[in-house]
């Protein structure tokens, strides 16, 4: 058991990836596997998390070179504190969204797409783990473009006229963005010699004294195509589209971890790697600063005239990544803490709330605003869930969304920069003219017939949304939990 | 002037990289035509790739391919190795807009984008 | 420091909103056990709060922290002599109302709504009182506005609708406000916990900001001009109980919570240097002439009764401006003042429309004669909204304007003067047509139910009592509040 568990940050990539190949197999011949094996893959995987998490907080930071090869050779994982954060956000809430797509699925997709499904779902939770653990460039690439190729497909696995549209818009876009990594990739090789992060991180202070503009450029390139990919406004046109036509599990992990990884790795890349001279250069992270604001301002203007609830919950993610890079942009303490930590906090309050709208459809088949009035009376399991999702999305206290903006009002203040809080508080109150009217008219408005409840909700997509809207209040009160984690990512990120 | 016209020539290959990676770039953006679309990202990427496996190119360089008792300048093998990598990926990529191509023309029977907006903007 | 002191502010909050849970699960079966069972949990609360006495009186201030969130920031419980007498008129009122809930709710819709929500109020409303640090007391404000809201669209007509919309948007960006607040408190000061006294030091640009959001965040609930205008939409639409408590209790959590920030999070030096009086002195006396002169014009009884609590409420704010002992004893004791006189007008006017069904003072004229109880009760409490000796809105009028004399400003007494004229301008009509005008259509009422009336006539014999009693122990405490706070501030 121990030398097994040396192997533990690759099997937790590699037991994802194998069980992704086996599904199609197993959807061929044994049908009743199919979820079973893919739940238990991913429940593994959580394990396999949690179970880094322990050994990295007893421990501290560690490495481990894919089959034996050792750094310059050969692909190292590293496990820190920070990827072990974001691996127990990818697996944790990526459990909880398979449970629910293993009901939801049925009525949105053809019965004989269901085992591929599963295929795509798992491969896209390995290329996020594998992000979040690799410690490779072009390692970082590989699973960049697994991510994106997985991320395209699980939309137009649905294959209706808007998902197969927003699934080759999200291609093309998250291409460009691939390309402009490679590009980035290829800049920063020409000039170390390495690809290993920790060896490009030593050899980049000097590389930059004799090339300033290759680096310049890499991190340029990287910057915009991480940006694509995350979504930063005003690249974000690919995602209303994407996250709203998608089947609604994909939706959850979409808006809830795919756009967050990116935010990981722009955290690995810009704040571990780039040498602190070059932001003296070109001052990217106030570029990223004021991208984000706008971001988080317009994303919310555009949620506020949605008609789609699908559409506005996508809209609120392009201002909710916007708190992320916000709070990485800040560079201090207290906000980089905020945006690592909104990660997890989004993770769990989008994917439910997608997943929220998702039981509505399911149940009703309505997704236009207007007509949920009186929902409430209906459905008060997950319209109070919703709202525990939208109070938190406000920041009320005692969310965990509250959490994360004091971080970031916090460590805005702490740069001297007010005029960022401003922004969040703006923000908030937007969140509140969008999300409140749903609460408010879903308990309080008249029910004029215009739906009807075709279905009953299966426990199946139940569970998940409770333990989810009691994980968004436990970790409003005691954040602790993750807090701690997030934390001493910081400090040996800001080092 | 001339330094900098002979440190082009002396880098070619970038330079020939840096064009095929902008005409990529622009027929991708300026093309309503789907599959020219896909045309232009292919030409960018394979732009990109140039540019890596020319990082790796050394002056005489020959395949590394070490044979005992000789000593030959080699050629970098790592950007290629990787290129290898690159190019199926991309080859991926390629298949699946393709095949969602397709399907758009099943739906729409135009790949031409303004089209299909068109279609939308008089249906809602 | 006593095992009971401790247990009881905790007891007090946290025992109303475990009886929510109950009430919630009982109603599904009994209506009765329901009733019984809010009243119940209001009575002992009350009687919790009332069993601190001693302790308070002994000169314990009550203080602990339950558990830390992050560091530095966590839920803490602190009572002084202040949150006494808030918690005290608060859970006092809040009884009598419920009492008088249980037949005026009899034939409203959505009742099993409206119970659990009344006692949930209750317990955040005295977690605001209670609360130890800024930060739980903003979630205790935040839980108590956001789930206020119930009530105030208790009705779920349109107009209930839209004035809780403006009510929601507005309790929002007071919130967003007062977080910023708390946030560069923090940021100044590293801490948020009420038993450090003068947090903030410096007049730094921060701590400006700071000001002003806590300004906007605790004025807005206050119905402090110009962010007033929710409460003349939403205190008449709601149930006339909620309207009693929101006009009578809610609105003071605003105050209450200026006299924290004043003394706690800056001092009274530093206000006064920066100038920060006079900001609150201005938007006072424009809330004060405002809320009247709009008072005058309104024919929906309900509305009228709204404006002039906003008019009340700029005497509590003129107080706070002033600054001073006599000032800050005036200010307290009309804490108390308005939430009797305000609930008891509120209560007489749910009377009316229960019985009558009419909101409209034109048609009142004559039911004085039908219902003699309760506009008795309301007589007694209009006078001494015009402030006329003996009774305690009297008291509170003086020991303000004395206040104003020593800080030498005699505007303010005229302020207070023609405030009051106004008052009776637009209360004394009611009065008089209720009693000595003509009926124009024969009504035929009768008297209210004595379990309405008996709430009614007990606020309103407090009017009198308070006012006129040698023992005015209400006046005792606000005393020794405003010594406390002076002192802590100099």
């Amino acid at each position: 058991m121990t030398s097994l568990a040396v192997h533990f940050p690759a099997l937790v990539v590699v037991n994802l990836l194998i069980c992704s190949f086996v599904m199609p197999v197993l959807d061929r011949w044994k049908k009743n596997l199919v979820i079973p094996v893919a739940l238990g893959s991913m429940a593994l995987s959580f394990v396999f998390s949690i179970h880094l998490a322990v050994r990295v907080s007893v421990e501290g930071a560690f490495g481990y070179a894919m089959g034996g090869w050792v750094a310059p050779w050969g692909i190292e994982f590293v496990v820190d504190h920070f990827s072990v954060f974001m691996l127990l956000t990818l697996t944790g809430v990526g459990l909880l969204i398979l449970v629910y797509a293993t009901q939801d699925l049925v009525h949105e997709l053809k019965e004989d797409v269901l085992g591929w499904y599963y295929t795509l779902y798992l491969l896209l939770m390995a290329s996020m783990v594998g992000l979040a653990l690799t410690n490779d460039l072009f390692n970082l690439f590989v699973f960049v473009e697994i991510c994106a190729i997985a991320s395209c497909a699980i939309i137009s696995i649905k294959e209706n006229r808007e998902c197969i549209e927003a699934s080759l818009k999200y291609l093309i876009l998250s291409a460009v963005g691939s390309g402009g990594m490679l590009l980035g990739i290829a800049m920063i090789y020409m000039v170390t010699g390495h690809l290993n992060f920790t060896h490009v991180t030593e050899a980049l202070p000097q590389a930059f004294e004799l090339y300033p503009r290759n680096i310049m450029v890499a991190m340029a390139l990287f910057a915009a195509g991480i940006g694509v990919k995350a979504a930063l406004f005003p690249l974000h046109v690919w995602l209303p589209d994407a996250h709203s036509s998608a089947p609604s599990p994909s939706s959850a992990i979409l808006s809830g971890l795919v756009i967050k990884v990116y935010a990981a790795v722009f955290i690995k890349l810009f704040l571990k790697m780039f040498p602190w001279e070059a932001y003296e250069a070109i001052p990217l992270m106030t570029i990223v600063l004021i991208m984000s604001s706008v971001g988080i301002v317009m994303g919310s203007m555009f949620a506020i005239v949605q008609e789609d609830i699908k559409k506005m919950l996508a809209y609120s993610s392009v201002a909710q990544i916007g708190y992320v890079f916000l709070g990485i942009a800040l560079l201090s303490q207290n906000g980089t803490l905020g945006g690592i930590l909104h990660i997890f906090n989004h993770a769990l309050m989008k994917s439910m709330l997608f997943m929220a709208a998702g039981a509505i459809i399911y149940c009703t088949g309505v997704r236009r605003i207007s007509d949920l009035k009186g929902i409430g009376t209906k459905m008060p399991m997950v319209m109070s869930v919703f709202s525990i999702g939208a109070f938190s999305m406000v920041g009320i206290p005692m969310t965990n969304g509250f959490i994360s903006k004091w971080y970031l009002a916090i460590g805005a203040l702490d740069v001297d920069k007010p005029l960022y809080v401003a922004v969040i508080l703006l923000s908030s109150l937007l969140n509140g003219v969008y999300y409140l009217p749903i609460v408010v008219n879903a308990f309080f408005g008249e029910h004029k017939g215009n739906f009807q409840m075709s279905r009953k909700l299966p426990l199946q997509m139940a569970i998940p949304l409770i333990i989810l809207a009691s994980a968004i209040i436990i970790t409003g009160i005691f954040p602790r939990l993750m807090l701690d984690l997030a934390d001493k990512a910081v400090l040996f990120l800001l080092n | 002037m001339i330094e900098i016209l002979s440190k082009l020539l002396h880098n070619f290959y970038y330079l020939i990289a840096i064009i095929l990676f902008v005409i990529g770039f622009h027929t991708m953006l300026s093309h309503s035509n789907l599959i020219k679309k896909i045309m232009g990202m292919n030409i960018m990427e394979t732009a990109i790739f140039l540019f890596f496996v020319s990082i790796g190119y050394v002056e005489g360089g020959r395949a590394p391919i070490i044979q005992p008792g000789q000593e030959h300048i080699y050629v970098n093998p790592i950007p290629s190795a990787l290129i290898l990598t690159g190019i199926v990926v991309a080859v991926s990529v390629t298949a699946f807009a393709l095949s969602l191509i397709v399907k758009i023309y099943q739906h729409y029977g135009t790949v031409d984008a303004e089209e299909i907006m068109l279609i939308r903007s008089r249906e809602t | 420091m006593d095992p009971l002191a401790t247990f009881l502010p905790l007891w007090i909050i946290f025992f109303p909103m475990a009886m929510t849970l109950i009430i919630y699960y009982v109603e599904q079966f009994s209506e009765k056990l329901r009733n019984a069972l809010a009243v119940l949990t209001s009575v002992i609360t009350f009687l919790s709060v009332v069993a601190l006495y001693p302790f308070i009186m002994g000169g314990d201030i009550i203080e602990y922290t339950l558990f830390e969130i992050i560091a530095n920031l966590g839920i803490s419980i602190r009572v002084d002599i202040l949150s006494y007498c808030l918690a005290l008129i608060a859970s006092f009122v809040w009884m009598l109302v419920t009492i008088y809930s249980l037949d005026y709710m009899a034939h409203e819709h959505a009742v099993n709504r409206y119970y659990p929500t009344l006692i949930v109020t209750l317990g955040s409303c005295l977690g605001i009182f209670m609360a130890g640090d800024l930060f739980t007391l903003f979630v205790f404000f935040e839980l108590m506005s956001l789930i206020s809201y119930i009530l105030v669209v208790h009705e779920e007509s349109p107009e209930a609708l839209r004035a809780g919309y403006k009510y929601l948007i507005l309790t929002i960006i007071g919130g967003l406000a007062l977080f910023f607040g708390i946030i560069a408190t923090f940021e100044l000061a590293g801490t948020v916990s009420l038993s450090v006294i003068g947090m903030v030091t410096q007049d730094t640009p921060l701590a400006m900001f700071a000001f002003l959001s806590f300004l906007i965040g605790f004025g807005m609930k206050a119905g402090m001009f110009p962010l007033h205008v929710w409460l003349p939409d939403a205190h008449p639409v709601a149930p006339s109980p909620a309207s009693a408590l929101l006009s009578g209790i809610m609105l003071k959590t605003g105050a209450y919570g200026m006299f924290r920030v004043i003394f706690h999070v800056f001092s009274v030096d530093l206000m006064r240097d920066t100038g920060s009086t006079t900001i609150i002195a201005a938007l006072a006396i424009i809330t004060i002439l405002l809320g009247s002169a709009v008072a005058i014009t309104q024919d929906d009884l309900k509305r009228r009764l709204a404006y002039s609590s906003i008019g009340q409420m700029g005497y509590i704010l003129l107080g706070i401006a002033i600054l001073n002992e006599q000032a800050m004893i005036g200010t307290i004791f009309h804490v108390f003042s308005h939430a009797i006189m305000k609930s008891t007008l509120f209560m007489v006017a749910g009377a009316i429309i229960v019985k009558t069904g009419k909101r409209s003072i034109k048609e009142l004229s004559g039911i004085g004669r039908e219902m003699p109880y309760t506009m008795m009760a309301f007589t007694l409490a209009a006078l001494a909204m015009i402030g006329l000796p003996p009774f305690n809105g009297f008291l509170s009028k003086w020991t303000l304007s004395l206040g104003a004399l020593d800080a030498g400003n005699p505007y303010f007494v005229v302020v207070l003067l023609i405030s009051s004229l106004m008052n009776g301008v637009y209360y004394l009509p009611i009065i008089i047509a209720a009693f000595f005008g003509d009926h124009e259509k024969e009504f035929t009422v009768s008297e209210v139910p004595i379990k309405m009336l008996v709430p009614i006539g007990i606020l309103a014999l407090c009017t009198i009592i308070f006012g006129l009693s040698p023992v005015n122990f209400p006046y005792t405490l606000s005393r020794m509040a405003a010594m406390l706070l002076l002192q802590a501030g100099f």
